[in-house]
């Protein structure tokens, strides 16, 4: 029969394909992501998820503690800073040895830092580097050089003047195999912080170096990227990745000259990408995933009151084993699973972000009208009249903390919580009131003593999530029925909504801002007048005075007490944004299949702990073998 | 028949470098620039301006040719290039090469889109010969509204419905990545439909117009039962124009699942292809067309030699 010709070729073609892509053996663990990392180049990561896989296959100088962000140590297995908190050294352990079992030496980190100090490297957080005495210099050198090369300047030649220059002006000294000194042009107190920070993590500089070539007509040190694919990747963490496939998964594997490999629980570990928010819930549903780290589709509300259904019913118990002090998870893994129209395999939980909407503080409007929001007490009345509650319960639904300031209660140890504004309508028409708005013939609205209606506020969020859009509306209504001002709402698509913010051109416009490292500093230098991601146009010199002042404190304790105070005054007094509440990160995990999931604010999940249920635990049976 | 094939295989070439110019005209003529991305990720502006240098983003003609020299293995035959067909790093990853990408996701496509088009052959067929023997009939009518709905419903629908239904609720088939055959069943079911319709109705003609033909007559005056008429003997000829379909047809199936892959989280080529597109990520997507055209030309080949075959008369 020729019909069956056709059939046939098929038949061979599919099995010559499924040949070449042929399955892996089932992991351990699998978990979701929606995005593939860029990059697994630890100098140059930047996303959250990246930084995560960075910090599984890499380990720095230091680690956070995932339970309480607390530093533990890493590749560094003590170190000591000296008494003007500028010189800091650290001394590495002996037995840490990279994936193909060379050691892990000052040399790597040298290597490692000074490629996210090279304008070459185009790393995203070279900034943060700057804290190192002589590095930000170095940076802009190299930049204007490499500007400034034209084809047939001598591109060795410069390379090796900024070889010398690294060595001589970036305060980054080894004085052996197994200690690095660094000095910084300031005191820090979170300087280990950072050093726990993907990109602060050490690379093989042998097997990196082979793979860079400077270029003669730009004078630009390339790499090839080829160094960061599995079977070139030599990596010092708990895990190595066996396989990478671009957008589709990455295969870690526990590695097995980790010096501390005793502790990670999974062998291998399966990372699939699927970009669909909707298919990532239904892949989770159809079972066989461990993880979903970042539940996207808008049903994620009625998920999560499945979930207060369940932890309703039980709320008895959960009560008791939370006064014993238990994590949520121990207590849900040993009650009974949940009965139709319950779940307990969803969870928001708090993030280290806060969502706001801010004020524009500049004196004049785009358009150069005298700008009422320049002042103050509008912009308190404004925070006071909004119930914060109301928009959680109502509009957001995910079940967030309302937020008075910035930085996300108990995030950071030894912070002590700040009071905001609260919600308090009489107090916000008095604030109104004295700014000199008031109704004066009845209609409703406000006037200024000259008669003139309050201008419109012109309130922008971005349409990209119907969350800012249905936020947007509650506002202007609690505004218009509270204050007695005219708001109108106005969407922008994400592009031209960054462009107005930047432009300053808008009234009250959606914020949001996750912390970058453990310190307020990274909420409170937002509004420092100086800032590039101070979109309010906050400008006060008080303000940056008390910034300065307690960034110098030399005492970590009282620094963060000064901190409490500059962020009393921003948002008990001074309002240049208006928080509405704690951002969260809905995650979908089942706590009687996986273990290890961590409460913490700052959501520091390390694969090294995740454990599934009821698998052996390779911890224990290798403890037994010895 | 070598005749046909070395010129044909002669032909290629030039096919190819059509399609390459005019892809590499509509896709300069996007705006925008690769090296820019909004969500965050700004190198400093004079190392863009270095990385426009070095992939020649501000001269269209050297990029024309350097790509294209580089692509077609010219470079590695002239000892300028490590690789024989160098598709060059993409211009949004940086971290990958084009060749990478398509290594991962092409196989991963192809599988998608070959199961496909068995399944809309078996189905095409089955209908179109139930229909075709006995128009008008139930099953005839039956199998007309269903390949109708098959052509008319978008993929996205039937896929969504198919997932909540054998993946969610009676957990047959696993979602999302692709692991085993049974991981590409339900996306490629998806597929097939618009294909299964369109080749039962062509199926469906054919079997009509061959049942009423001379040679029918005589197969049913040999004696032949109505069955063997219809499966020896129409069915051979009612298959001509499936076969010039299947061409083209397995070549669209394979480029063009974009939103099957989308819905069942299949990582094949296609959604990488469109946001190469809207990303003007000009090296992949150029990279991507290569790949693709030449594939297609190869297909339409197969096909004519099996017409051939299977239709002495053509030849």
């Amino acid at each position: 029969m020729k019909v069956l010709a056709p059939f046939l070729l098929l038949l061979l073609a599919l099995i010559a394909t499924t040949y070449i892509d042929r399955p892996l053996p089932p992991a351990e663990l699998v978990i979701i992501e929606r995005s593939d990392c860029f990059t697994l180049d630890p100098q140059r990561m930047s996303y959250q998820h990246e930084i995560r896989r960075g910090e599984t296959i890499y380990e720095g100088l230091v680690a956070l503690n995932p339970q309480d962000c607390s530093i533990k140590a890493g590749v560094a297995e003590r170190w000591t800073t000296s008494a003007d908190g500028l010189t800091w050294t650290f001394h590495l352990r002996h037995n840490a040895q990279w994936s193909n079992g060379d050691s892990v030496t000052t040399r790597d980190f040298l290597y490692a830092w000074r490629r996210a100090l090279l304008p070459d490297t185009a790393a995203d957080y070279s900034g943060f580097f700057f804290e190192i005495e002589g590095a930000e210099a170095f940076f802009q050198w190299r930049a204007a050089r490499l500007g400034a090369f034209k084809p047939g300047d001598d591109a060795d030649a410069l390379w090796r003047e900024t070889e010398q220059r690294f060595l001589d002006d970036v305060r980054v000294h080894a004085s052996d195999d197994f200690t690095l000194e660094v000095r910084l042009r300031r005191p820090l107190p979170y300087f280990l912080d950072l050093c726990a920070f993907a990109p602060f993590s050490p690379v093989h500089s042998v097997s990196v170096a082979s793979f860079t070539h400077l270029d003669a007509n730009t004078g630009r040190m390339e790499q090839s990227h080829g160094w960061t694919k599995p079977g070139f990747l030599i990596t010092n963490g708990a895990y190595v990745p066996t396989v990478w496939r671009y957008k589709r998964d990455m295969r870690l594997e526990r590695n097995a000259n980790y010096w501390d490999v005793a502790r990670v629980h999974a062998a291998s570990i399966e990372v699939r990408v699927i970009e669909n928010p909707n298919t990532q819930v239904l892949a989770f549903g159809a079972g066989g995933v461990d993880w979903l780290p970042d539940v996207g589709p808008e049903y994620k509300t009625e998920m999560l009151a499945q979930r207060r259904l369940y932890e309703a019913r039980h709320a008895a118990a959960i009560g008791v084993a939370h006064d014993r002090g238990a994590e949520l998870d121990e207590t849900i893994r040993v009650l009974p699973p949940p009965v139709a129209g319950e779940r307990r395999d969803i969870r928001a939980l708090n993030a280290y972000g806060t969502d706001f909407f801010s004020f524009n503080c500049r004196p004049q409007t785009t358009n150069g009208a005298p700008n009422p929001f320049s002042d103050a007490r509008v912009r308190r009345a404004f925070a006071l009249a909004v119930d914060k509650q109301a928009l959680v319960d109502r509009v957001t639904r995910l079940g967030e903390r309302v937020a008075t300031t910035l930085v996300p209660p108990g995030s950071i140890g030894g912070y002590p919580l700040v009071q905001g504004l609260p919600f308090d309508t009489a107090r916000a028409r008095a604030e109104l009131t004295a700014a000199g708005w008031t109704d004066r013939n009845n209609d409703g609205e406000v006037e200024d003593a000259q008669g003139k209606r309050f201008p419109t506020v012109d309130l922008l969020y971005s349409t990209a999530s119907p969350r800012y859009q249905n936020l947007a509306l509650a506002l202007r209504d609690m505004w218009r029925r509270e204050l007695g001002v005219p708001v109108e709402v106005r969407g922008k698509d994400s592009k031209l909504y960054k462009e107005d913010v930047k432009k300053g051109n808008f009234s009250i416009a959606r914020g949001g801002w996750y912390g970058d490292y453990g310190d307020p500093s990274t909420f409170l230098e937002l509004q420092r007048s100086t800032d590039g991601n101070n979109d309010r146009g906050y400008k006060n010199p008080a303000f940056d005075a008390m910034l300065d002042e307690a960034q110098r404190e030399a005492d970590p304790a009282q620094r963060l007490l000064k901190l409490a105070e500059c962020e009393r005054f921003l948002f008990a007094e001074e309002v240049p944004l208006l928080p509405i509440c704690s951002y969260v990160t809905v995650y979908m995990y089942d706590p009687s299949r996986l273990q290890g999931i961590r409460e913490h604010p700052r959501l520091e999940q390390h694969f090294d702990e995740f454990q599934r249920i009821g698998a052996p635990s390779d911890a224990t049976s290798k403890e037994h073998a010895q | 028949m070598t005749r046909m094939l070395v010129s044909r295989l002669l032909q290629l070439p030039f096919i190819v470098l059509a399609v390459y110019t005019v892809t590499f005209l509509l896709a300069w003529m996007v705006p925008g620039n690769p090296l820019e991305n909004p969500e965050g990720r700004r190198p400093p502006p004079e190392i863009v301006a270095a990385m426009q240098k070095q992939y020649h983003l501000d001269d269209p003609v050297a990029f024309y040719f350097e790509y294209l020299s580089k692509a077609s293995g010219v470079a590695w035959v002239m000892g300028k290039s490590d690789h024989p067909f160098d598709l060059g790093p993409s211009l949004r990853q940086p971290d990958w090469t084009v060749n990478e990408i398509i290594e991962t996701g092409a196989p991963v496509s192809m599988r998608l889109g070959i199961t496909a088009m068995m399944i809309a052959l078996g189905i095409g067929i089955f209908a179109g010969v139930v229909g075709g023997t006995r128009p008008g009939s139930l099953p005839d009518v039956c199998t007309q509204l269903i390949s109708i709905a098959g052509i008319s419903l978008p993929s996205f629908v039937i896929g969504s419905a198919l997932l909540v239904l054998f993946s969610v609720k009676l957990r047959v088939f696993p979602i999302g990545g692709v692991s085993g055959i049974e991981s590409l069943f339900l996306p490629a079911l998806t597929l097939s439909l618009p294909f299964a319709a369109y080749i039962s109705r062509l199926v469906r003609f054919g079997m009509i117009e061959q049942m009423r033909s001379d040679h029918a007559r005589t197969a049913r005056a040999k004696g032949l039962s109505e069955r063997q008429v219809a499966l020896r003997h129409a069915l051979k000829n009612a298959f001509l124009p499936v076969l010039s379909y299947l061409g083209p047809a397995t070549a669209v199936a394979m480029t063009g699942s974009f939103v099957v892959e989308k819905v069942f989280g299949v990582p094949g080529i296609g959604q990488h292809f469109v946001e190469a597109v809207l990303a003007k990520d000009i090296t992949l997507v150029m990279g991507v067309v290569l790949v693709y055209s030449t594939l297609l030309v190869l297909f339409n080949l197969a096909v004519d030699v099996m017409y051939r075959w299977v239709d002495p008369r053509i030849a």
